[in-house]
C-alpha cells in the first residue's frame, strides 16, 4: 500500500479529481494549503505599494492506494495538474510506503480497508 | 422500578406517534417523572428531614424528551450515610433509565452560596420546584432566596442576565437567522424566552405571560403571536428529540428535510418544502427575538431612569434624544412620513440606539411608505446615509430590517424575507446575509483602508453590498436577474445613469472574482487581459474585490479563509495591474481574441495557417484585416529572409517589417533605419509561437527631406545585409552621427533619461520600461544594449510623446527565464542609463 500527496494549482483540482474518477478512484482527503518550493513568493504592486505574495495558494490530494495502482494514480494526476506547456509551480507528487490500513467500523485491515 | 421507568417513556414515545405534541406532552413527561421521583423519595425511611427539588426546565414543567433532569437533594446537615441511601434510591433509577441528570445534595445555606458563583444555579433556583419531602426545608429555601438574591439586588439581577444574554448570543449566533439554529441557545430561542420570563419575575414580579399581559408589558395580540411561536418551536424541539435520540437542541440539515416532510410543508415554486419550512422556523425565533429585545429595552428604563451617556435635545423637528435613545414624534409622522427613514440616518450618525417604542411605532406605520416616498430623494438620502454611516451599522440595520422598514421602503426584499438557502456553505437566511455584508464593508473600510478611501463613489458599494443577493429565489439566474431588480431601485433611488451602471455592473459581476480565483490558471496572462477587458474600470474593479470579500465573510465560518483570500487578492492586484497601464491592454479597441481567430479563419479562406500561432496580444492589436495581410505576406518570406512593405499614410510611412526572431534582428532594424535618416515615431513588435517576428513601425524623415521618395530597395539591402553580418552598423553610425571635425556637440542639458525593470507586470517576460529624450541613434543603442545581455526582445511597444520616447520591451534572457537576479538587473539599468542618456 501507498500514500500519494500530489501538491497541484487550486484551480487544477476539478480536473484531477475527474481524471481519477475516470480510472475508478472516488476517495481522497483534499486540504487548501499554502507554501512554497521553486515557485518562491512574488511581489505585486498596488498604487505604488508592494503587495508580498510569500507563501502560494495550493490544493493538497492525498490517497491510500494499493502499490500495483500507483503508476496509473501518478500518470493520471500528472496529466491532469500539468498547465499549458509545463510551468514552474505546476506541483508535485510524492509516494511514501504504508505500513497499515484499519477501518475503523467493520476492523477490516490492508487492502481491505482501502 | 428501573424498568418502569423506561417503559413509561416509551410509552410517551408512543403517545407522541400517535400525535401528543406542544406543552401537553411537556407536562405529560414532567408528571411521569413527578410520580416516578415521590414514589422513589417517599419510599424511603431516612428520607425525613430532606427535600427533592426540581430545578431549570423541569421545575417548570417543561420537560422535552431528552432534556436533563435538574434534580436538587435539600438536607439539613443530615449524616452522610443517610444521605447516601436516599441519593442512591431518586437517582440510580434514572441512571437506569439512560436520563441525564443534573444532580445535587445540598443544604439552603450551600445552595446559596455555590448559587452566588454561578448564575445558573442561581437562574436555575427560580424555577424551584417541590416534588417530594419536607415543605418547610423548600420554604426556608425560597424565602432565604429570594431575600439574598433579588430584594434590593434587581440591578444586579438584571446586569448578570444581559451579560449571559449577549455572551450567548456571541457564541450561538447573534442571529435567528443561523441557517442551522441552536433552537434553544440562539438568538429567539428558548433560551430568550427563559431570560424574559425570569427577568420578569425577578424585577416586577410577574409569574408567566398572562400577568405581564395584565400589567400592559405586553398586548393581547402580542402575547398570542408570541405564544404561537413558542408552541411551534416546542414542537420542533420535541420532534428534534425523539428523531436525534438525544438531547439535541441543533437543526442540522437532515433534521430540516424531516421536519418538513412531518409538518406537512410542500414544494412551492420558488422554494423547497425545507426552505418554506425554516422560513417559519426562522420568523417564530424572530417573533421572539424582537419581543426579548424590547422587553429588555423596557426593563433598562424601567431601572435606569436618570442614566444617559448624552444629553437629552432635539436632533430635528419630530426626531429626539431622550435618555441617550432616539425617539421619534407620533404625531408628526403622517404628516412627514420621511421620519421613518430619518429615524435610522439619526441612530447611524450617533450611533444611539432607537427606543423600543420608537420601533414600534415605525412598525406600526409602514403602511405610510408608499410608491410616492419611495421614489422621494429625501428618503433616498436618508436611506443612503444609514448604510454608509460608521457608527454601529449592525445594530442600526438590524432594526432597519427587523422593524420591516426595508422590505416596506425596498419592497423587492419582501421576496426574500427570511428566506433560507439551504446549502452547507451559507449560515444566515438571504435578509440577513445581505445586512451582514453591508456590516462587512464597514470593516473593510479600515481594513482596507488604501483600497477603500480611493473609492469616489463609495456610496455604490454600500448598495450593491445590501442588494447582491436581491435575485435569489426566482429560479433564474440570480446575479442577472439582481441586476434588473437593482437597476429599478437604483432608478428610484435617483441615481444618476453611471451610478447606476456601476451599480448593476457590481450585482452583476458579484461572483465574477471569486470563481475565477478558485477556479482558473491565474498565471494565464489572456486570462487576466480577459478579466481587464470585462471590468474596465480600476474603481469598478476595487468595489468589486472589496464587495467579494464582505459577501464571503458574511456568507459563515467556512466562507472566507486565508487561503481564499490569497488567491483573491493575486487575481485582483493583477488585473488591477493591467488596468493601470492601458498600454498593456488596449481596451478600447479591445476583442474578444477568439471571436478574431474566427474572423481571420473565415477571412483566410483556402489558406491553411494554424491559427494558435498567432498569441492573443497580437490578434488584439490589429484588425482581422491586417491580420490576414500578415499571413498572406508571412508565406512569400519563406523565400527570403527578410520583407519589408511601405504604405503611405499622408503624414508617416506604416512599415511592415516580416522575418524570423533571431539575436540581434530588432538593433539592425533601428540601425539600418536610422542610417537612412528615419525617424521611429511608434512601433509594435510581436513574435509569433513560431518565431515569426512582425513588426509594424510608424516612421517619418528625420530630416526635412521631400516627403514620398523614400528609397525603400537599398533600405531593404542594407537589411538584409545587416541581418547577415556584413554591414558594418556600428562604425557606419559612429560616423553618419558624430562626423570628424564637427566639434562634439555640448547637447543642451536634458533630463535624465528613466528605465524601470518589472518582473510582476507580465507572468511570462520581464518587462523593461525606457524613457528618454529622442535622438536619432537612440533605439539602436538602447536595443543593441539588450542585445548584448543576450536578452530576446518578444513583444515591445514604442511610442513618442512630444520629444519623450517611451519603450516598453518583454525580454527574457538567453535561458528563456525572467530576470530575477537583483544583480543582473543592477547591471541592465545602469547599462541602459547609458545607452538612453
Amino acid at each position: 500500500m501507498k500514500k500519494i500527496v500530489a501538491i497541484i494549482k487550486p484551480f487544477k483540482l476539478d480536473d484531477v479529481k475527474e481524471a481519477l474518477n475516470e480510472i475508478g478512484i472516488t476517495g481522497m482527503t483534499i486540504s487548501e494549503v499554502k507554501g512554497y518550493g521553486r515557485q518562491k513568493g512574488h511581489k505585486e504592486i498596488y498604487r505604488g505599494a508592494e503587495y508580498v505574495v510569500d507563501f502560494i495558494p495550493k490544493i493538497k490530494i492525498e490517497l491510500i492506494v494499493k502499490a500495483e495502482q500507483v503508476d496509473k494514480i501518478i500518470e493520471k494526476i500528472r496529466e491532469a495538474a500539468l498547465t499549458d506547456g509545463g510551468k514552474i509551480g505546476d506541483g508535485k507528487i510524492f509516494v511514501t510506503p504504508i505500513e497499515q490500513v484499519i477501518r475503523v467500523r467493520t476492523g477490516e485491515t490492508g487492502k481491505e480497508a482501502i | 422500578m428501573k424498568e418502569g421507568l423506561r417503559a413509561k417513556r416509551e410509552a410517551l414515545e408512543n403517545l407522541w406517534r400517535q400525535g401528543l405534541s406542544g406543552h401537553s406532552l411537556l407536562e405529560k413527561h414532567t408528571r411521569l417523572l413527578d410520580d416516578s421521583l415521590a414514589h422513589d423519595f417517599n419510599g424511603c425511611p431516612s428520607a425525613d428531614d430532606m427535600a427533592l427539588v426540581a430545578l431549570g426546565g423541569y421545575g417548570r414543567s417543561e420537560l422535552f424528551p431528552f432534556s436533563d433532569i435538574d434534580l436538587m437533594l435539600l438536607h439539613k446537615n443530615t449524616d452522610e450515610n443517610q444521605l447516601n441511601d436516599v441519593a442512591e434510591a431518586v437517582f440510580y433509577p434514572l441512571w437506569d433509565a439512560g436520563l441525564e441528570v443534573g444532580h445535587g445534595v445540598r443544604t439552603p445555606e450551600t445552595c446559596l452560596s455555590e448559587a452566588k458563583k454561578d448564575f445558573f444555579l442561581e437562574v436555575s433556583l427560580l424555577d424551584a420546584r417541590l416534588l417530594a419531602g419536607s415543605r418547610i426545608l423548600f420554604d426556608e429555601l425560597s424565602s432565604k432566596f429570594r431575600h439574598t438574591f433579588i430584594e434590593g439586588r434587581r440591578r444586579e439581577f438584571l446586569d448578570n442576565m444581559l451579560t449571559h444574554r449577549l455572551q450567548r448570543h456571541q457564541r450561538f449566533g447573534n442571529h435567528s437567522y443561523l441557517l442551522e439554529p441552536n433552537i434553544k441557545e440562539s438568538r429567539g430561542g428558548f433560551r430568550d424566552i427563559q431570560a424574559m420570563l425570569w427577568t420578569a419575575k425577578v424585577i416586577f414580579g410577574l409569574d408567566g405571560l398572562a400577568s405581564m399581559e395584565e400589567s400592559g408589558l405586553l398586548s393581547n395580540d402580542e402575547r398570542h403571536k408570541f405564544e404561537e411561536a413558542w408552541n411551534h418551536l416546542v414542537k420542533i424541539r420535541n420532534r428534534l428529540h425523539y428523531i436525534s435520540g438525544r438531547k439535541n437542541d441543533q437543526l442540522h440539515f437532515e433534521h430540516q428535510e424531516e421536519m418538513a416532510a412531518a409538518f406537512g410543508y410542500k414544494e412551492s415554486q420558488e422554494a423547497l418544502a425545507v426552505e418554506n419550512f425554516m422560513r417559519d422556523v426562522h420568523s417564530n425565533l424572530q417573533t421572539i427575538a424582537v419581543r426579548a429585545d424590547l422587553f429588555f429595552d423596557h426593563v433598562e428604563d424601567a431601572l435606569h431612569p436618570h442614566q444617559a451617556k448624552f444629553a437629552d435635545r432635539v436632533l430635528e423637528e419630530g426626531i429626539e434624544i431622550r435618555r441617550g435613545k432616539i425617539h421619534c414624534d407620533l404625531n408628526l409622522i403622517p404628516k412627514r412620513p420621511q421620519l421613518l427613514m430619518r429615524i435610522f440616518s439619526r441612530s447611524a450618525a450617533t450611533g444611539l440606539s432607537i427606543h423600543h417604542r420608537t420601533r414600534k411605532l415605525v412598525q406600526d406605520n409602514l403602511h405610510l411608505v408608499d410608491e410616492r416616498l419611495r421614489n422621494s430623494r429625501r428618503m433616498s438620502g436618508a436611506f443612503l446615509q444609514t448604510l454608509q454611516a460608521p457608527a454601529n451599522p449592525p445594530a442600526v440595520l438590524a432594526s432597519l430590517l427587523e422593524t420591516g422598514m426595508l422590505a416596506a421602503y425596498l419592497p423587492e426584499f419582501q421576496h426574500i424575507s427570511s428566506l433560507a438557502q439551504h446549502d452547507i456553505y451559507h449560515v444566515y437566511t438571504v435578509d440577513r446575509h445581505l445586512v451582514q455584508t453591508v456590516s462587512e464593508v464597514h470593516k473593510l473600510a479600515e481594513e482596507k483602508k488604501s483600497i477603500f478611501t480611493k473609492l469616489t463613489a463609495k456610496h455604490l458599494l454600500y448598495l450593491a453590498a445590501l442588494l447582491h443577493d436581491i435575485g435569489k429565489g426566482y429560479s433564474k439566474n440570480h446575479s442577472e436577474h439582481g441586476a434588473e431588480l437593482a437597476s429599478g431601485i437604483g432608478e428610484r433611488l435617483g441615481l444618476t445613469k453611471t451610478e447606476n451602471d456601476c451599480l448593476t455592473f457590481l450585482v452583476r459581476e458579484h461572483l465574477f472574482l471569486p470563481e475565477t480565483a478558485m477556479r482558473r490558471d491565474l498565471e494565464d496572462e489572456n486570462l487576466i487581459m480577459r478579466c481587464a477587458a470585462r471590468i474596465k474600470n480600476p474603481e469598478w474593479l476595487a468595489m468589486l474585490y472589496l464587495l467579494a470579500i464582505a459577501d464571503a465573510r458574511a456568507t459563515g465560518p467556512t466562507g472566507w479563509n486565508d487561503w481564499k483570500a490569497a488567491l483573491l487578492k493575486e487575481l485582483f492586484l493583477k488585473i488591477n495591474n493591467l488596468l493601470e497601464r492601458p498600454e498593456l491592454i488596449a481596451s478600447d479597441q479591445y476583442h474578444d481574441a477568439d471571436r478574431i481567430r474566427e474572423q481571420v479563419k473565415s477571412g483566410l479562406e483556402n489558406t491553411k495557417f494554424d491559427l494558435e500561432r498567432l498569441p492573443n496580444d497580437y490578434l488584439l492589436s490589429f484588425s482581422p484585416e491586417e491580420i490576414i495581410s500578415h499571413i498572406l505576406q508571412r508565406h512569400e518570406l519563406k523565400k527570403q529572409q527578410v520583407l519589408l512593405a511601405a504604405e503611405n499614410k499622408d503624414d508617416h510611412w506604416s512599415l511592415l517589417i516580416l522575418s524570423q526572431d533571431q539575436p540581434g534582428l530588432l538593433t539592425n532594424i533601428f540601425g539600418v533605419l536610422t542610417l537612412h535618416h528615419i525617424q521611429v515615431l511608434a512601433a509594435r513588435i510581436f513574435t509569433w509561437t513560431d518565431g515569426t517576428v512582425v513588426d509594424v513601425l510608424d516612421v517619418a524623415p528625420a530630416l526635412n527631406r521631400e516627403f514620398g521618395d523614400q528609397d525603400w530597395q537599398t533600405l531593404n539591402n542594407d537589411l538584409k545585409k545587416a541581418i547577415n553580418f556584413q554591414l558594418g552598423l556600428s562604425h557606419r553610425l559612429d560616423k553618419m552621427l558624430h562626423p570628424k571635425g564637427s566639434p562634439v556637440l555640448k547637447t543642451v542639458p536634458r533630463e535624465a533619461a528613466r528605465v524601470k525593470i518589472d518582473t510582476s507586470a507580465s507572468d511570462k517576460c520581464t518587462v523593461i520600461e525606457v524613457y528618454a529624450r529622442d535622438r536619432p541613434g537612440l533605439l539602436y543603442n538602447v536595443t543593441r544594449t539588450l542585445a548584448d545581455f543576450g536578452l530576446s526582445t518578444y513583444r515591445a511597444r514604442i511610442g513618442t510623446e512630444g520629444d519623450q520616447v517611451v519603450d516598453v520591451f518583454y525580454v527574457l534572457d538567453y535561458q528563456g527565464q525572467k530576470i530575477d537576479d537583483p544583480e543582473f538587473q543592477k547591471e541592465i539599468h545602469q547599462s541602459l542609463l547609458h545607452a538612453a542618456s
